[in-house]
Order: structure tokens, then sequence, then C-alpha cells
């Protein structure tokens, strides 16, 4: 069914049924916000519309009772955790702040009626709708991938699940010196440190299990975010010379100084400068075409281009980005009124797709909407990003930032942004330390 | 009388006027003015991902915020920022603040209980 028809065909039956309750947002005595996606943005709106106001009705609509979280994820590849740790349900929400949910599809939304519709057959009325759908994966963007490849034999394991599970077992039967390839995707993407992190984890699990294995990192970017501070880990957990353009304000002396390695270690990134840029693939050979040449994998992971998730097509809240424009200081979309996008699927101009980005967007959407059904003023909004990422399991860095609305864009405010490369080794494992809190404090900020 | 009723439907008609306007450029300059601030708790917000939701923290790693005394948490914030208390990520973040900001977080991390 086409976008349009989609919308239309909802709009009948729901212009009926709206016609019996016309709801207004200053008449209201309980108003009804619906949320859309019970993932990190989702919850977050959720639990925080309800510390705002527990007057507020609050549903939520997301397909699986039980959640998934990806950040931390790679951390199933390497055995420290396992699958199920990362499951998360939503009990606490749903008792502590009274949060109604609904394990359903929505497969139609009316914003004129403001009416939504699930395949269960539920229809709800809503006075505001917090859309927070996340990403989905366009493995047919690259030449040979697709997502039954995906599902089969080259993982992406980036929203996780059975494919985190399939490329955890794929690395632990690696045949011993082989070689594991990850592709990294273009801009803009999903948790920016992830893949680089990835490789560092298991660059470290294969110093024990399997040492003369091989890690490369094809990708199509010159840089990547903490950049240098992972860089610099690489070269001292797993000898990984440090390119020229990158060495400055690297340590060359005191107590852990950058050196100048012999012979290559085990992890290798070919930036796009260097033809890491992929432009075909092989999934009978498991080999990986670049501008560089080929490269022959015994495990292949490859982490396509992304877009946000489905729901934010079928509801027609995405423009030609592939994502969903908003009015930054409420996260209202400028597509549909009445309803609001926050996390990986909104445009949020310098915020990466992360969840702490969703959660603190969350925030902001959040008091947004109990201001606007009051019929206040909106307040100035303000974002933080943290990126916590590994470079090892006790080499801990990070990317921190402040955001603000300037001139109607996100904008980050200026700072120091990364792990100093100046960092003690005390300072870098006391990172690592708050990376492994920090899964459990967002966890609870975000669902408890 | 009646005079006196028109003029006073017309005083408060000038005033709704005014008070519109007033609205809009209020309005406006909201979009605008960035020297207006956040609230102490909109800023505070951001710190819940580690220092939990409004500060209430029960075992971690991380400093629980709720309840902390106002001046505490700005002494704190300045010395994250002149880097005379070493820290991994809170330098990064206390330079993205004033001292105004610190105050109003501050003060709303003052008033939460220590426990729900």
């Amino acid at each position: 069914m086409q976008r349009r028809d989609f919308l239309k065909a909802l709009g009948a039956g729901a212009m009926l049924a709206s016609g019996l309750s016309i709801k207004s947002v200053f008449a209201s005595a309980t108003p009804h916000v619906v949320i859309v996606g019970g993932g990190v943005g989702g919850a977050t709106a959720a639990k925080y519309l309800k510390l705002a106001d527990p007057n507020i009705r609050v549903t939520v609509i997301e397909k699986n009772p039980v959640y998934i979280r990806p950040y931390g994820s790679s951390e199933v590849l390497n055995d420290h955790i396992g699958m199920t740790e990362l499951e998360v349900r939503y009990d606490r929400l749903r008792d502590r702040y009274g949060i109604e949910f609904l394990f359903d599809t929505v497969i139609g939304v009316d914003p004129l009626a403001r009416t939504v519709r699930t395949a269960g057959g539920v229809q709800l009325n809503y006075d505001r709708m917090i859309v927070s759908p996340g990403i989905q994966l366009l493995y047919d963007r690259i030449e040979g991938y697709s997502a039954s490849v995906a599902e089969s034999r080259i993982p992406s394991a980036w929203i996780p699940g059975h494919q985190t599970r399939l490329l955890r077992d794929q690395l632990h039967a690696m045949r011993p010196g082989g070689t594991f390839v990850i592709v990294a995707p273009p801009n803009p993407y999903r948790c920016p440190p992830g893949p680089y992190e990835r490789g560092a984890l298991m660059a470290e699990w294969f110093k024990v299990h399997n040492p003369t294995a091989k890690v490369i990192i094809l990708d199509s970017k010159d840089n990547f975010v903490p950049g240098p501070s992972m860089l610099l880990g690489w070269n001292r957990l797993y000898g990984y010379n440090v390119p020229e353009r990158f060495r400055e304000g690297m340590p060359t002396e005191g107590e852990w100084p950058m050196k100048a390695h012999e012979e290559p270690g085990m992890l290798e990134w070919v930036a796009g400068r260097d033809g890491g840029r992929v432009l075909s693939v092989d999934p009978a050979a498991l080999s990986v075409e670049t501008e560089a040449g080929r490269f022959q994998a015994d495990v292949l992971n490859i982490v396509p281009p992304m877009v946000a998730g489905r729901v934010a097509f079928d509801l027609d809240l995405v423009d030609g980005t592939g994502y969903c424009p908003i009015d930054r200081r409420t996260h209202e979309s400028t597509r549909h009124p009445g309803i609001h996008v926050i996390g990986d699927a909104c445009v949020a101009d310098a915020m990466p797709k992360s969840g702490f980005s969703a959660n603190t967007q969350a925030k902001v959407a959040a008091r947004a909407v109990v201001d606007l059904l009051a019929g206040r003023d909106t307040q100035v909004p303000l974002w933080e990003n943290t990126c916590y990422a590994l470079a090892g399991t006790e080499y801990g860095l990070y990317v921190a930032d402040i955001f603000r609305l300037v001139d109607g864009r996100i904008t980050r405010t200026e700072g120091p942004r990364f792990l100093p490369l100046d960092a003690s080794r005390a300072q870098i494992r006391i990172g690592a330390l708050y990376q492994q809190n920090w899964m459990r404090t967002f966890t609870e900020d975000c669902f408890a | 009388m009646r005079r006196q009723k028109t003029v006073k439907k017309f005083a408060y008609a000038l005033a709704l006027i005014v008070a519109l306007f007033a609205a809009t450029v209020h309005a406006q300059a909201s979009e605008t003015q960035q020297s207006e601030r956040p609230t102490g708790e909109m800023m505070g917000n951001t710190c819940a991902a580690c220092h939990g939701t409004h500060g209430r923290l029960g075992s971690a790693a991380f400093v629980p915020l709720a309840g902390m005394a106002a001046e505490e948490f700005v002494r704190a914030m300045r010395a994250f920022r002149d880097g005379s208390r070493p820290s991994t990520l809170m330098h990064s973040v206390a330079v993205g603040f004033s001292d105004e900001e610190y105050q109003a977080m501050a003060e709303f991390f003052a008033a939460q209980r220590i426990e729900e």
C-alpha cells in the first residue's frame, strides 16, 4: 500500500470514530499521550511525562514485550555478557508510573483526527503522539548483501537479536589465524564508536583465544568518533600503528607512550582515503571488493547504511534525507503537527544517533508535550550526549557534549570532547569502570 | 455608567492586545535569544543517565546528586571546569555550562529527596 493510501484508508474510519468524542487538549481532563516505540527514546519519554504530570495518560505501543538493548550489545561477542543480559522488561515503568503498554504494531495514524490504529484492531485517540522508531538497516544498498544473507551468513548484528548470536558463534568458531572483517557504515548511523569498539573488543578476545587472528575494519570514512583516543588505545593494546595525520598530541614518552611497532599488529583500519570503501560483497566466498582491492574474510560483519525505522515511513514523517525533520525546540514533526519524533529517526543536526541522545531528546520532547498540553510556553531545551566506548575491557574512552538550540539548529557547545590523549592509566581504567556502571544507571533512567 | 463600561471594555481589549503582542514578541524572542537559560530541571535531567533520575542513585560508581548542598555542587562543577579536580569526562561536561547554570542545576538537585 502506498503511504498516502495507508493514511487515507485509516482516515475514513477514524473520522467517524472521532466524531463521537471530540478531543481538545485544553478541555481534556486527562490528556492522552501515545508513544510509538518502546526503546530508549520511547521508554524515557513515557517515564518523564509521568514524572512531570502523573495525571497524563501514557500508552506505549511496542512490538516486543521484552526489549533487547542495542547499547553494549557488542559485549556479547566477546562473552563479556550473555544475550539474556541485554533483555529489559517494562514491568517497572508499568507498576511504578502507571504507564500502559500495548504490545502491538501500529498500522496507521490519522494526524488530523489524532487517532492511531494497531494490527491487533485497537484504535486509540491521542492528544499528542511521540514516535521513537529507531533505525532500519538498508542491507540491499550493498551489492551482494541482503537481509537473508545477514540472517544466515554475514550478520550485521547492529540491531541485537539472532544476528548478534550468529556473529558471536562465528567468531568463536573462527579458524586459528583467521580474519574477521568489519565493514563500517557511512554517516549518519547509530552508535558512532560502535564498529571501532567492536573491532577492539574482538582483537582483545583473539589475543587470548586465537592469537594469530586478524581484525580488519573497512571504512568509507576518514575519521570517526572517538578518533585519536581510540587509535591510541589500539596502538597500546594491539600493536596498531597510528597514521601520521592522527599523531598530534599523542604521548611519545612518560608512563604509557605511543609506539611505532615494527610488525603491524592484529588490528587494521582501512580508511576511505586508503580505499576502504566497499563496492560489493560475495557471500559465497565471504569476500569483499573495495576500492583498495579484494579482502578475504573468515568471519564477515557488515553494518550497512541505515535510515529511520519503518514506522516513521509508514506515518509519513520522513523527508528526502531518510530521517524525520522536526522543530528542534519541541521535537514536533514539521510534516504532521501533534506528532513528536525523537531518537535515531529524527534530524538532530550535531547530535549523534545514540541511546544517550535519544534519552535527552525524550526528556526535551516530554517537557514540550506537557507544556503544550497545558497551553504553556515551551521551555528552552538542552541536550547532552555521552558515548562511552571501550578500546579494551579495561580501557575506557568517551565523547561528551552539551547541545543547545542556536538559530533553530541543535548545536554542539564548543569544548574538549574526548578522553585527553595524555590521560593516566588510572583515568583510563576508571573510564572503563564508568562505562560498565553507565550500562546500569542509564538503563534505570530509561526503564525504571 | 455606560461610557465608563465602554472605556473599561476598551481598556480590557487594549490590555489583551498588548498582552497578545507581548506574548508573540516573547515567543519570538525565546526562539532566537540564546541568552535565555534552560531551567535547572531541564539541565539536571541530562545528568540522569549516569547520576540517576533526579540525581537519585542507589549504589554505583557515580555520585548521587539528589539532596547535595547547592554550594557543594557549584564548587565541584567549577573544579571540574578549571581542572583542579581530576575527572574522566566531567571536565568535558562542566565546560559546557555557565556559573549561573551551575547554580540553577544545584538548586534543582538540592531540592530533590535522596530517596523517592
